[in-house]
């Protein structure tokens, strides 16, 4: 069965085709090769006035594991809008606040109207890897997979205050994404979420975890050669120290040169860019991280944009969680301490364009986005749901490439926070190509999904097709027809046929004999069996669902 | 023992508590066992048949007859749901799919904490972090041991651990009815403060803790038969402790309104945190009580709510896992899925017995304290159908 896409406009980074036309041909979920003159076409498609990317991917979004199930649980109001049945009194557009917690179903559904064929869940604890998997796999339509959580377990903290050696460092990683089923790593606030059980309450780059009297930078050097070294593409995910503060950028200009040269991707760095100027100590200091940005070429980073309305911050970081348990709206949260791996804290925030701090958090992360100049190396991401849900991709897309419509949007802002932002001064206007490089080529490098994030031959036929339209936000909202692995599952913006996605992972080598520590470890302290932590591939993939797939080559 | 599929099973689940011990070696004999553990493991394999009013049929008729009676109900509920994850997917996307409503046997008791979350939210800590950090324990209205029996000897009374010394902590209970305070004393000898008064006093008790903790002053000298003095001394030994871990069972916490008394438990953890540090800690659990709880709220994107079972006329009772448990009196047609060994007073006008997760089929199970997730074992041979392979053919069944 070959499936001919007719006259396409094709937007491909990853083979340098900016808007070129050509034909796309599909058999058996993979673009192949112009088919020889006798071979049948099944089905064509004529993309005439049609923009054509690879389906888009999400390189961080919390979709699946415990943080975002406890937000659906402690916010039941946020469910409200659904239960009316009149369609006028259900007015449910991108910043509902029911989007930012949607149930695994409706995250899968809504991604895919949106051409979105992937998403990567950045904070899996080791520990609750089964749940964040198991919540993975009733989110059908995309591909998922996930980080694994290391730097603040008392396993790596207790070998790297021992100073245990670089290779044992590196096969307690391999295993660790091997049993978690995990295609990259993650640490967040390095030290801190371990400090913070000890009852430290703050934790700077050079400042010690008090019991462990170790540094984060010796924790971001530890893991992001360990992640080099072990050989999987994804560079190691940090979550600077410091989130939220105002004068952290520092903080984050100097855990850019902690991994001497090797690379580090610093996720959801709009929290991480506040200087404390002015009266109000709160002012942006996203020029100095930009042009840290584009002068660091080992450092990549993906921006995590507020934009207004209701929504709810899910972090591991409990350490600074605990902090802003004051700014809850509504007042409720959630701070845990979890099994001498991880914590979490979940925190439900409403974002107002008429407050100061909210207003400048858009501006800074907008003006992140217009001065990083090199786009392989920043990605389009609200951190969903902490920014705001992944539902307003389409809004913050058409934020990004028309600039009277930010304009517009920036006039509307708390005036203390306009006079504070370089925003209009910035003329640049993402291009079709930049965004298909942020949002496909990029984000499938970095994480290292080779057959993904391109329409080259020999790709997974995951195609998004978008109907060409001055109006960016409404031309991104509803592809006119989304390809899955080969199958036409959405059409005119409505889903035609369910699917469930692979699941993506990396499968690292590691020396058998770390288990040996491990297991003594497990059996004096653990609470649950060594053998019992490992995932199977067979828990992921049931009834053809689900498929793992290993990018180690 | 029966027939066991290997005659080796070590690092095995039980299901039989929240807890979910996975030590249990399957031998000859049973290792690490509890009672209950015991009384799970060695419960019948394959005890009965299906039947229709008691009178014996195959699997099909009985399947054929649960549908009958679903489509001629007009608001029927799937109620008890004492099952696993697989369970739990297949019975929710049935119930979805006729519109009925579904209730976890233990949702009285569930929606106190549900409540609490909804309400303010709570501080929260996880069994690994008691193990290693706590030195001093609260257990409040409670003993813990009826419900998790093995829960100081796995995380309290340790040889070792990583922060603390195990034997030197200090176990306190406040307060509860009938309590076997024997899990709180040390194998050497240390023996646990207790405080006494009524379950009924907790209220009282709780809020004036929460008082002393935020530094309120009181002014009576005692509360429900408690010294203010002792109270304080309790405060005090919180706010001084490393990590204190302050826990309560819902279920014994039967009066209106507990949902109260958990809140002063939760936010006497908030006020500790903000200068030392403590965490809350819901236990008991039983029969996938928490895995039923998150993944309705996953797949839903809301916690399960409770149903007054008398407003349904066609009850579809699940148990899997606790055949002693009884099932609630309805005068609407009942069809029972679950347990072989279930007995009943009147049969039920169906009765189709299933593989129990953990014994006759393997599963998956979220332990009580709510991050960590198991696997169960196949530990037997057994001919019965899983419950979602009786779902998927019920299922297509239904109109």
């Amino acid at each position: 069965m070959i499936t001919l896409l007719k006259n396409a406009k094709i937007y491909d980074p990853a083979h340098q085709k900016n808007g070129v036309k050509e034909d796309i041909y599909i058999r058996n979920g993979h673009i192949i090769a112009k088919p020889s003159d006798t071979e049948k076409i099944n089905e064509t498609i004529d993309l005439k006035g049609k923009v054509v990317m690879a389906g888009a991917i999400d390189m961080h979004s919390h979709i699946g594991g415990g943080k975002v199930n406890i937000a659906r649980m402690m916010l039941p109001e946020y469910q409200e809008a659904l239960r009316y049945s009149e369609p006028e009194a259900h007015i449910c557009g991108p910043h509902c606040s029911h989007h930012a917690t949607p149930s695994t179903i409706e995250t899968g559904m809504r991604y895919i109207e949106m051409g979105y064929t992937a998403a990567f869940e950045p904070a899996i604890l080791a520990i609750n890897a089964r749940q964040a998997h198991l919540e993975m796999g009733d989110t059908p339509m995309i591909d998922k997979g996930g980080y694994a959580m290391l730097g603040n377990d008392d396993y790596f903290l207790r070998l790297l205050s021992e100073k245990a050696d670089q290779k044992t460092i590196n096969d307690y990683v391999a295993w660790t994404i091997n049993a978690t089923q995990a295609i990259g790593v993650k640490v967040v606030n390095p030290g801190g979420i371990s400090a913070f059980k000890f009852n430290q309450r703050r934790l700077d780059l050079d400042e010690n975890n008090a019991h462990y009297q170790i540094s984060p930078r010796q924790i971001l050097q530890s893991l992001s050669r360990a992640v080099h070294d072990i050989g999987i593409a994804k560079p190691l995910h940090v979550h600077c120290n410091n989130l939220g503060a105002a004068g952290n950028f520092q903080t984050t200009l100097d855990t850019m040169g902690a991994s001497d040269g090797i690379p580090m991707h610093l996720t959801h760095i709009q929290f991480h860019s506040y200087a404390a100027e002015g009266d109000k100590k709160f002012s942006s200091a996203a020029a100095q991280i930009a042009e840290a940005l584009n002068k660091n070429k080992h450092i990549t980073a993906d921006v995590g944009q507020i934009l207004f309305g209701q929504t709810v911050t899910a972090s591991g970081d409990n350490m600074m969680q605990h902090l802003n348990t004051k700014h809850a709206n509504p007042k409720k949260s959630v701070i845990m301490d979890i099994e001498c791996d991880a914590g979490c804290g979940v925190v439900p925030f409403k974002y107002r364009d008429e407050n100061y701090v909210n207003a400048l958090q858009w501006a800074i992360g907008l003006e992140i986005f217009l001065s990083v100049e090199d786009p392989w190396r920043i990605f389009l991401t609200t951190d969903h749901p902490n920014g705001a849900p992944f539902t307003c991709y389409p809004h913050l897309i058409r934020l990004l490439m028309d600039k009277p419509f930010r304009d517009e949007a920036f006039a509307k802002l708390n005036l203390d926070a306009q006079a504070m932002s370089n925003l209009t001064s910035i003329e640049r206007e993402y291009s079709l190509y930049d965004i298909a490089t942020m949002t496909r080529a990029g984000a499938a490098k970095l994480i290292g999904l080779g057959d993904r994030g391109h329409l080259g031959i020999g790709a997974a036929a995951d195609i998004t097709i978008y109907t060409e339209q001055d109006d960016k936000e409404a031309m991104f909202s509803k592809p006119s027809y989304v390809f899955k692995d080969g199958e036409l599952v959405v059409k005119d913006g409505e889903i035609i046929k369910v699917v469930w996605g692979k699941t993506h992972t990396a499968k690292p080598a590691y020396d058998q004999n770390i288990e040996k520590g491990l297991k003594d470890y497990f059996d004096k302290y653990h609470t649950i069996q060594l053998d019992n932590f490992k995932i199977s591939n067979d828990e992921i993939a049931q009834d053809g669902r689900n498929q793992v797939i290993n990018h180690t080559k | 023992m029966q027939k066991n599929i290997s005659n080796n099973l070590s690092s095995t689940t039980c299901p039989a508590c929240g807890l979910l011990c996975d030590d249990i070696s399957i031998s000859n004999n049973l290792e690490n066992a509890c009672a209950k553990s015991i009384s799970f493991f060695t419960q019948k394999a394959d005890a009965a048949s299906p039947t229709i009013a008691g009178k014996a049929v195959n699997l099909a008729e009985a399947i054929k007859e649960a549908a009958n009676i679903l489509n001629t109900a007009n608001n029927p509920i799937f109620t008890g749901l004492s099952t696993d994850l697989a369970g739990f997917r297949a019975v929710f996307n049935t119930a979805n799919h006729i519109k009925a409503p579904i209730m976890h046997m233990n949702a009285e008791s569930t929606w106190r904490n549900t409540k609490v979350l909804q309400s303010k939210g709570w501080q929260t800590t996880t069994l690994m972090e008691v193990k290693n950090r706590a030195d001093v324990i609260v257990c409040i209205g409670t003993d813990v041991i009826s419900h998790n029996p093995r829960f100081f000897e796995r995380n309290v009374w340790n040889k070792e651990a990583l922060f603390t010394d195990p034997q030197a902590r200090d176990i306190i209970y406040l307060g509860g009815e009938n309590l076997d305070t024997s899990g709180g004393a040390s194998p050497s000898g240390k023996q646990p403060t207790i405080l006494p008064c009524t379950t009924e006093a907790l209220p009282e008790i709780t809020a004036a803790l929460r008082a002393l903790i935020q530094n309120k002053p009181l002014k009576a000298t005692t509360v429900a038969g408690i010294t203010i003095n002792d109270l304080q001394a309790i405060a005090e030994r919180l706010k001084q402790a490393s990590y204190a871990v302050l826990i309560w069972v819902a279920k014994d916490l039967d009066f209106a309104h507990a949902e109260l008394t958990i809140q002063n438990i939760t936010e006497s953890v908030v006020a500790l945190n903000e200068k030392s540090r403590a965490m809350g800690l819901a236990l008991g659990g039983s029969d996938g009580d928490t895995t039923v709880n998150y993944a309705h709220t996953w797949l839903s994107a809301l916690a399960p709510a409770e149903h007054d079972i008398s407003q349904h006329d066609a009850m579809v009772w699940i148990n899997s896992f606790s055949p002693e448990k009884p099932i609630p009196t309805t005068d609407a047609p009942t069809v029972v899925i679950g347990n072989s060994n279930l007995q009943f007073s009147t049969p039920p006008a169906v009765f189709i017995p299933v593989a129990t997760p953990g014994l006759d089929c393997s599963g998956t199970l979220f332990r009580v304290d709510s991050s960590i997730v198991l696997p169960l074992k196949k530990t037997r041979e057994s001919t019965l159908p899983t419950l979602a392979e009786v779902m998927a053919k019920l299922d297509v069944l239904l109109t």
